[in-house]
């Protein structure tokens, strides 16, 4: 199985700072979640889930404290990059949906304004961060290509040719640029007229209050505010029709008007509320008719256009068909520009790539040789601290600047190693200091112990120690190197199948997507019908009419299909569904999950889903991780978590909700969970567990591996574990599930 | 219904109704069933339903709109809405019958219109006389009976006092009652906490120094302290945690069998319902849609509502959840109620449904 891996979280640690103590909220989770599949996180209230959620989107509590690990999404670690970064993943490609579907609503914002207000604000950073993008990559191009051939390329070109090349680049984007922003422009001024034609036909419709007039002037302005030759070419004559019928129909409604005003000896302001007449249905229908056809139309591709017109500033393109104009164009800079700027840019590829597997092969002698340092123990902070800085400075060297897919492994690293150093001469400071606590503490309860044994019962407790195996630490240390060195390897084994001519048009795309990124403007109106859209596709009815309601006005289901239509419009590939139908019963809930199971089906969104409750998971769950006290006790894929449960945990959870066929006695779980300021120092669950052996008071399981996809953390799996069978409630549910399961397969 | 004594509680037409503007809110309308000694019955539904307000009607926390409420064969709980309705269609036939009586102008009309004027009067008199019997019942039943029923509350954050020590808390109730006996209030308090699974130490501390599940166990036993014989349990278990779920039925099983306990079970979790109950009632905006023993109900639901119901429940089984097809309930589409109006029928024995002519003869084609 080779799937696309999305998210990835690796060795988490979550903590909060409270008065009483530190609260150890996640202790060391990993995870991976696929492309396309539901990762389910099951566990009870406190266990970690929701702080593990919070980590990704970045909306952890102020007082939390990131210990250790990293979540890496697309090549950035999620917990170390600036919040400017994160501002452009959240809600963007990781979206998220909360418990509670009126505590995530404004109560005092009408619920479309809820919807686009993202849409439009991300839009509008989307065009500035578009422009800088743009130059930066253009700049750094431009480097290389100036250092490949001034090291000995293979041709002799001046720096002064390759600067005329970047410039004509720059130059001929900047006028496609202003071509496709007048497009646009137009482009938007007919999505725009569909909407309002649409939106005053339903409230007449509705017999809602509607000023016709003011409305036909609005349609009027779009009208010729379209006039961007590319646009409206081959409609020019309809358009001018139309604008004759819609004066025409404005003198019909005027009339009607004034009629009525006479009539009514009403004042102007109050003649808003009226029918709109038949001729101007038809009328404004046509329009939205021409309207529609308009932008089915194929656009042209503006990124060639432009650099024709660039060349050929008094030629007119729009008069040939799109898709002609296009291919030639496309010919036009092929054979001007483009082959030669290709070969130069390759040439620039190359060089770089070269010159980074050298600096990657230096950085693996150099891991290699700190790796060995590491190992041999004996270092001195100082030591290992200037060790870190100019490994750091190694490993960037070597990343690639022209890469477009960002290296996560490599841009981490430098922290990931200076925090792992620090923390081992942190333990080197500490643990005698813990020792020494430990013991004087461990005397003090001995003393009272003595002096108590006739009286009172001493409940004197023993913070435990926290002491870390400095070797441990050193191990950690080392694969943080290993892993870099590793990546680094498997790079060098890989370049021969490099592709210089695939990385050219990577960039090329990237370029071109950014600059049409520069121009394209969502505006209010056209937010709405997506919008409208949107909530269409969650399910729900009238979207047009409900789009101007207030979230109190809502069932507690369409609320929470609003927040789902509010985590879909900047279409995520992450979704983080934080127990969304808690709040809900039954017959929603089901609702509620079906739409997340469909939308994930067609927008094959990759899903981490948050609950407690198993029964909902089954239904909606590829894979499953039980979570106990901040940490994993148990994952695999569905099935094998439901047929083949291997942690007391999963047992207990399990045993402990009736399904419709129980009868016999709940095996409840006795207590409480432990309390995370002071973590038991062996497996969590050891109090509560009615197999726990004598190791798990003393040590935590490791993951213990059932198949390949399944693991559970519990010494029961250890060879030397006396064999327990499981609960015979449970046995006996999953004989009768797997009978049933097998009528139903018939 | 063949032996009287074993109905513990029985409710009778009740309506509970709240003015919203011009416009009533039927939150409950026109239920009746009845609980027997020693039984466990499950009141399940959509939120909103009328579920906790029937369960809040009965032990007297709103003024019943009409319809009775008998505990051990005493009314507790009676409303005025249908006398006063009554009341006012008699007055209506008779204002229509005298004007067509008036339009005829004969004596013999004239005597009839007599006749029919005193039959009416007698009738409102009859009807006033119950009316007055009924609020004295509902302002003046007896006290010492409704101690008997208690209720357990959903969420055990806000049902206890956060300034009241759990003693406090536990012996309101006895003092309530007029018990001044210090020492038997603490002797009581401390059996009570050690029944329900707490200990002594538990009773000087405050309801913020409990877990969710150990809150609960409070309010368990604020509730059982007074000795019930009834118990209304309004979604005890909704706001606890998933292992502390199992801890809290448990709990409350055994409550029931060493005490003998009634219980009217509110919840809205199907599985759980169906584990802890005997007999099941389903509610469907404001109305009991079905009733029947807790098995046969899942066995042979009849009522499409109970059927969408069932088929939405999620079970910890991959296989069937992938297969399972939900059922949607669209009243409008499945009833046809314009002709003959549906009531509350017994379909097989112990087996009630709420249906019209058309749907009991389609209803026990169903059953055979």
């Amino acid at each position: 199985m080779s799937k696309e891996i999305k998210l990835s979280v690796n060795n988490l640690k979550v903590s909060f700072r409270t008065d009483a103590g530190k609260v150890q909220a996640v202790r060391d989770i990993s995870f991976d979640l696929y492309k396309g599949e539901t990762l389910a996180i099951v566990g009870e209230s406190g266990s970690g889930k929701s702080v593990t959620s919070k980590a990704i989107m970045g909306i952890s509590a102020v007082n939390s404290i990131y210990e250790g690990g990293e979540i890496l999404y697309d090549g950035q670690d999620l917990l170390r990059i600036p919040e400017e970064e994160m501002h452009k993943l959240r809600g963007d490609k990781v979206a998220m949906i909360f418990q509670d579907p009126l505590s995530s609503l404004n109560p005092i914002m009408r619920i479309g304004r809820q919807i686009t207000e993202a849409m439009l604000l991300k839009n509008k950073a989307n065009r500035q961060e578009g422009r800088t993008a743009f130059n930066t990559m253009l700049s750094t191009l431009s480097e290389t290509m100036k250092k490949a051939f001034a090291e000995g390329g293979e041709k002799e070109v001046s720096t002064a040719e390759i600067e005329r090349f970047i410039k004509t680049f720059d130059d001929f984007n900047i006028q496609a640029i202003k071509l496709e922003n007048s497009y646009n422009e137009s482009r938007t001024a007919a999505e725009e007229l569909i909407t309002i034609i649409e939106d005053l036909l339903f409230l007449s419709e509705k017999k809602q209050k509607v000023d016709v007039i003011a409305t036909l002037k609005l349609v009027g302005g779009h009208l010729k505010s379209m006039t961007d030759k590319y646009f409206v070419t081959g409609y020019e004559a309809v358009l001018a029709s139309h604008v004759s019928a819609l004066e025409n129909v404005k003198k019909i409604e005027k009339a009607k008007v004034s009629a009525l005003d006479t009539a009514k000896k009403l004042v102007a302001g109050n003649a808003a509320k009226k029918e709109v007449s038949s001729e101007t249905v038809a009328a404004l229908r046509e329009i939205q008719n021409t309207a529609k056809e308009m932008i089915a139309r194929p656009k042209y591709d503006f990124f060639r256009i432009g650099y024709y017109v660039y060349k050929n500033p008094n030629t007119d393109l729009s008069k040939i068909p799109a898709t002609e104009a296009n291919e030639m164009a496309y010919q036009f800079l092929t054979d001007d520009f483009m082959s030669s700027f290709i070969i130069y840019e390759k040439i620039a590829v190359q060089y770089s790539v070269n010159k980074s597997l050298e600096s990657k092969k230096k950085a693996i002698d150099e891991l290699q040789a700190a790796i060995d340092f590491f190992k041999a123990g004996s270092f001195t902070a100082a030591e290992a601290h200037a060790l870190c800085k100019s490994l750091d400075k190694s490993v960037r060297d070597s990343i690639d600047p022209l890469a477009v897919v960002k290296d996560s492994v490599a841009y981490t690293f430098g922290g990931a190693l200076a925090r792992e150093i620090e923390k081992y001469f942190f333990y080197v400071k500490n643990n005698p200091k813990e020792e020494a606590r430990f013991a004087a503490q461990t005397a003090k309860r001995e003393a009272l112990l003595a002096k108590g044994k006739t009286g009172k019962a001493v409940s004197w407790k023993i913070v435990p120690k926290s002491v870390v195996e400095l070797d441990e630490q050193i191990r950690i240390i080392v694969s943080v190197l290993s892993r870099v060195m590793n990546k680094f390897q498997a790079d060098l084994d890989n370049a021969e199948y490099f592709d210089a001519d695939k990385r050219c048009i990577e960039i090329i795309d990237y370029l071109k997507e950014k600059a049409s990124q520069v121009v394209y403007k969502l505006t209010k109106r056209i937010a709405k019908e997506r919008a409208i859209k949107l909530m269409e596709e969650v399910g729900i009815p009238e979207a047009r009419l409900r789009y101007r309601q207030y979230p109190f006005e809502f069932s507690g289901g369409m609320r929470q299909r609003i927040v789902i239509a509010i985590a879909l419009s900047a279409n995520p590939d992450i979704l983080i569904c934080d127990e969304p139908t808690t709040a809900l019963d039954v017959t929603i809930q089901a609702q509620i999950l079906e739409l997340i199971n469909r939308l994930k089906r067609e927008r094959d969104l990759s899903i981490i889903f948050i609950t407690h409750d198993l029964g909902v998971v089954a239904n909606m769950a590829d894979r499953i991780a039980v979570m106990y006290a901040g940490k994993i006790v148990e994952y695999g894929t569905a099935e094998e978590v439901f047929y083949n449960p291997q942690h007391p945990y999963t047992w207990a959870l399990l045993s402990s909700m009736p399904d419709l066929d129980t009868n016999e006695k709940l095996d409840a779980i006795p207590g409480t969970p432990p309390n995370m300021i002071y973590p038991p120092v062996g497996d969590a669950f050891a109090e509560r567990n009615k197999y726990a052996l004598e190791i798990d008071y003393e040590m935590q399981p490791p993951m213990f591996e059932v198949s390949p996809t399944h693991y559970a953390a519990t010494w029961l799996l250890h060879p030397n574990a006396p064999k327990v069978e499981m609960p015979k409630i449970i046995t006996d549910r999953i004989n009768r599930m797997k009978e049933k399961g097998g009528n139903y397969g018939e | 219904m063949e032996n009287n004594n074993d109905v513990l509680l029985k409710v009778d037409h009740l309506c509970q109704y709240f003015r919203m503007g011009r416009k009533d809110l039927k939150a409950v309308d026109d239920v009746s069933f009845e609980i027997k000694k020693g039984e466990a019955f499950g009141l399940v539904g959509e939120s909103g339903c009328g579920k906790t307000t029937t369960g809040r009607s009965i032990i007297k926390l709103y003024n019943i709109t009409s319809g009775n409420v008998y505990f051990k064969g005493q009314r507790i709980g009676a409303g005025t809405r249908s006398y006063k309705d009554a009341i006012k269609n008699a007055r209506n036939e008779l204002k229509a019958f005298a004007k067509e009586c008036k339009e005829e102008g004969t004596d013999e009309a004239k005597a009839k219109l007599q006749k029919k004027t005193e039959e009416v009067q007698a009738f409102i008199a009859e009807q006033k006389k119950e009316m007055a019997s009924a609020i004295r019942d509902q302002k003046h039943c007896d006290k010492e009976l409704v101690t008997k029923i208690q209720m357990i509350f959903q969420d055990p954050i806000a049902s206890l006092d956060p300034r009241m020590t759990v003693r406090d808390i536990i012996a309101e109730g006895l003092v309530i009652n007029g018990m001044t006996d210090k020492e038997l209030i603490n002797r009581k308090v401390y059996d009570i906490l050690e029944t329900v699974g707490l200990v002594r130490e538990h009773a000087d501390r405050y309801p913020h120094e409990f877990s969710g599940g150990q809150r609960q166990r409070i309010g368990i036993a604020r509730a059982v302290v007074m000795q019930p014989e009834m118990i209304i349990a309004d979604e005890p278990i909704s706001a606890l945690d998933v292992s502390i779920q199992a801890q809290v039925i448990n709990l409350l099983n055994d409550l029931r069998d060493s005490m003998g306990l009634t219980i009217l079970f509110i919840a809205h979790d199907l599985s759980v319902v169906k584990y802890f109950s005997d007999r099941i009632g389903v509610m469907y905006f404001g109305k009991l849609v079905e009733l029947a023993d807790s098995d046969e109900l899942f066995k042979h639901p009849l009522h499409p509502y109970t059927k969408s119901l069932l088929s939405a429940i999620p079970l910890p089984d991959p296989v069937y959840e992938k297969q399972r097809t939900r059922i949607t309930y669209n009243p409008l589409a499945e009833h046809d109620y314009s002709v003959d109006q549906p009531s509350f029928r017994e379909i097989t024995p112990g087996h009630f449904v709420y249906c019209n002519d058309a749907e009991e003869a389609k209803y026990r084609e169903m059953v055979k």
